[in-house]
């Protein structure tokens, strides 16, 4: 008995959490069984042994592979277009002051401005296939990059550069002994921002701009009323950005080893 | 014999953006022995760390000369190197690493700055912590690794920007114990600088009181304390005079400004 | 004042205003005198401000608008009612943050965009649809940032409240309101970026009115300078909201300066 509730005390954070969403699944599978539903609404319902049973039968098909490479494809490659782009520039505008103010407009008003409005420009110039779902998936990947390498390069003490130049170094040293680990930490939190923005690229881009996708196959389930699909490639989603955004934040606990603890959230 | 460091007529201004210019020395001329400890008092803002990043080559002033054993100092050199205030420990790099940094960026091979860096972290009293992380050692223990740090070149002159001024009473006076015995066995110069006239007294050879801004040498004083001092020497007649007279100097300063 | 302290003064302002004229400049002349493209795939500032000029004194851009605000009005202040009242209690009560945080969690981190067909299925693609998605998306950083602002509340300083005899009331008003409000401005300005895009999304994908129709249309029909018009506005709107945002962050919080939250 006190071993229970000591085991209890211990995990209570885990246990109510896990519970809770056990705890709704299984009230959203036992809602046919409590109430009947009119006609008109039963054809949206359906409930998770449904979803997932449609999910087995889509993957034993082969179509949601199908769906994920395309999926994928465009999101590595916006992705990757955007590190490549965003952290050179993020440097490159927190050492400069000039860059920095003559970029400041446009860096602003792109980055208070939601992405997906160029989906329509972006589907007008590539048309319907991979490179405007690359270029809608770059530009929402970007300034998240962007933006936190230049406030890494920014925030860097003074004091540091100034032991570091004591001993000689040069430019390209202070770049690499001071600026990049200090900016390493700001880095990785844009590229959980990053990914999150790069999915949500991935999904829109798809509604509207492919044939192929999980995107499309949501988008297509929804208009022919197959609500198991809908939820099956929401769930595909919802997986990826899980999975995604919690290696990221390993990597950022792991990289935070030289900082303080109640720095380490930040 | 020629002096290890030479000052003539350092003058440097500061022009910041938006604001009026300030003028941090002016005329400031003084020597330094080889192998002399030496110390700069003076009030807050009076030009002592600026002058030090002079010295150091990170400054460059705009009138004067400043030489070393007689060459021209026009940027940082491993004759010279500076123990910081803030520590300016790299918060990612361990003890160890921290300790390697002036060796590491002259390009020495992995292997050998290693084995230099361990000697120092030892000598310093920090053996053990090799290993550790900035954030994880007192105040005291990040003051060694900034000493060790400064001391891995062997640079001749060592330059200390109010080294002590951030560790409590008690840590700071094993510190200058430990300093003076450092200092008795790598013969090296050092050029300090501090807020505390028991600190500079107790320490230099000679202590130079700088005036309030813009500033320049004003008094110097030579310290005939028999060497090595120890703690009970503080407490002497002789070293209480000492520090009234450094104190009757620095007074004016303040009470100007 | 010289003419050169000025110039360092306003040094930001200035040159950003001289790379945008010179990029609209650059822009113009490249493609009236270098390079003339086809104005079904590329349109140029002249041509962007003749159709500004015509839809600012045109009737739909405003009716566009109009529409597209009251679906974002309703989502928007339904995530507050339900966000802060929520983060609220999670941030006071350990248990109920227990329970609710491996849940929120997950759905903040993941595209609920991808939920958008279905919601416009189920609640139609006029208003309620495009609210249900705007709530949906913009109601969670009112939860974890007010459920972060009520823990961040110093327990020293609810110690010295108690200590002068202060009782629960004056706990809530004097050191946790004023604590969490910073968090709630911060979360506030997340909230108007992702509704934004709540907004988008339901217009772009079954509307037939709205700002976010409107630009898809305009791109649908090949009319690049009005599609442009939408945008800019639609910049503006955000750049604006996103600002004043900022400003009232530094007004609630002026000892967090510059600080960002989540």
């Amino acid at each position: 008995m006190t071993g229970l509730t000591s085991f209890y005390r211990e995990k209570e954070a885990y246990l109510l959490g896990i519970g809770f969403i056990v705890f709704l699944l299984a009230l959203w599978q036992c809602v046919p069984l409590l109430i009947t539903l009119p006609r008109g609404y039963a054809l949206f319902f359906t409930t998770p042994s449904r979803i997932a049973a449609t999910f087995y039968r889509l993957l034993v098909e082969g179509q949601i592979q199908e769906h994920f490479y395309v999926s994928v494809a465009a999101f590595l490659s916006g992705l990757g277009i955007a590190i490549a782009v965003g952290l050179p520039f993020g440097i490159v505008m927190g050492r400069s002051r000039t860059l920095d103010a003559l970029s400041d407009p446009y860096v602003t008003a792109l980055n208070a401005t939601p992405r997906l409005v160029w989906l329509p420009l972006f589907i007008l110039w590539f048309g319907i296939g991979i490179w405007s779902k690359v270029m809608i998936v770059f530009v929402g990947a970007v300034f998240p990059l962007l933006i936190n390498t230049y406030a890494g390069v920014k925030n860097v003490d003074r004091v540091l550069v100034n032991v570091v130049r004591s001993f000689g170094a040069n430019e390209w040293q202070v770049m690499k002994v001071v600026v990049l680990p200090n900016s390493l930490p700001y880095i990785i939190v844009g590229l959980r921002l990053a990914i999150g923005r790069a999915i949500l690229g991935v999904v829109v881009g798809e509604f509207f701009g492919s044939s192929k996708g999980l995107g499309f196959m949501i988008a297509s389930a929804a208009s022919n009323y197959k609500v198991d699909v809908v939820f099956a490639g929401v769930a595909i989603f919802m997986g990826l950005s899980l999975i995604l955004t919690l290696s990221v934040k390993k990597l950022e606990n792991s990289l935070a080893r030289w900082r303080p603890e109640a720095a380490k959230n930040f | 014999m020629v002096p290890c460091i030479q000052a003539r007529d350092i003058s440097l201004t500061f022009k910041p953006k938006n604001r009026d210019p300030v003028t941090a020395l002016k005329e400031l001329t003084l020597d330094v022995a080889k192998g002399e400890f030496v110390s700069l008092v003076g009030p807050s803002g009076c030009g002592k760390s600026t002058f030090l990043n002079v010295l150091l080559g990170l400054l460059k002033p705009d009138g004067g000369e400043i030489r070393l054993n007689g060459k021209q100092i026009t940027g940082p050199g491993q004759e010279r190197a500076m123990v910081f205030q803030e520590f300016g420990l790299l918060p990612w790099r361990t003890v160890l690493a921290n300790v390697e940094l002036g060796l590491e960026l002259k390009g020495v091979q992995a292997s050998v700055r290693r084995e230099r860096a361990m000697e120092l972290i030892k000598m310093a009293g920090l053996a053990g912590f090799a290993s550790h992380y900035p954030h994880e050692l007192s105040g005291g223990m990040k003051q060694r690794v900034g000493l060790a740090r400064a001391l891995v070149t062997d640079p001749e002159v060592l330059l200390m920007d109010e080294p002590f001024a951030a560790l409590d009473a008690q840590t700071r006076d094993l510190m200058q114990l430990e300093l003076l015995q450092i200092w008795d066995r790598t013969k090296k110069t050092v050029v300090f600088v501090t807020h505390s006239i028991e600190e500079a007294a107790y320490l230099s050879d000679r202590v130079i009181v700088i005036s309030a801004r813009p500033g320049r040498a004003k008094d110097v004083m030579k310290i005939a304390l028999p060497r090595p001092r120890d703690y009970e020497m503080r407490l002497s007649a002789e070293f209480n005079d000492i520090k009234a007279r450094i104190w009757a100097s620095l007074k004016e300063e303040l009470v100007t400004k | 004042m010289g003419l050169k302290e000025k110039y360092h003064e306003y040094h930001r302002p200035i040159l950003g205003m001289a790379s945008v004229i010179g990029l609209i400049l650059l822009w113009e002349l490249t493609l009236t005198y270098l390079i003339p493209v086809d104005p079904f795939f590329f349109t140029k500032p002249s041509l962007i401000g003749t159709a500004f000029r015509e839809q600012l004194f045109g009737e739909r851009l405003w009716r566009d608008l109009a529409i597209s605000s009251r679906a974002f009005i309703w989502g928007f202040s339904l995530s507050v009612i339900v966000g802060i009242p929520l983060g609220a209690v999670m941030g006071w009560r350990r248990r109920v943050e227990y329970t609710l945080d491996p849940l929120l969690t997950a759905l903040y981190a993941s595209p609920l965009v991808a939920l958008a067909p279905l919601l416009i299925i189920f609640f139609g693609v006029g208003l309620l649809g495009k609210a249900v998605l705007v709530f949906l998306l913009a109601v969670f950083p009112f939860i974890f940032n007010t459920s972060a602002g009520v823990k961040s509340a110093d327990p020293l300083l609810i110690n010295v409240v108690r200590s002068f005899g202060g009782k629960e009331l004056d706990l809530y008003l004097k050191v946790i309101l004023p604590g969490t409000f910073p968090y709630i401005v911060a979360g506030t300005r997340l909230a108007i970026g992702r509704g934004l895009v709540g907004i988008i999304v339901g217009e772009f994908y079954a509307a037939s009115e709205g700002i976010g129709f409107a630009i898809q249309n305009y791109g649908d029909t090949y009319r690049l300078p009005d599609m442009f018009v939408g945008i800019i506005v639609l910049s503006a709107i955000a750049v604006a909201l996103t600002e004043l945002l900022r400003k009232a962050e530094l007004m609630v919080a002026p000892w967090r300066a510059g600080e960002e939250i989540r």
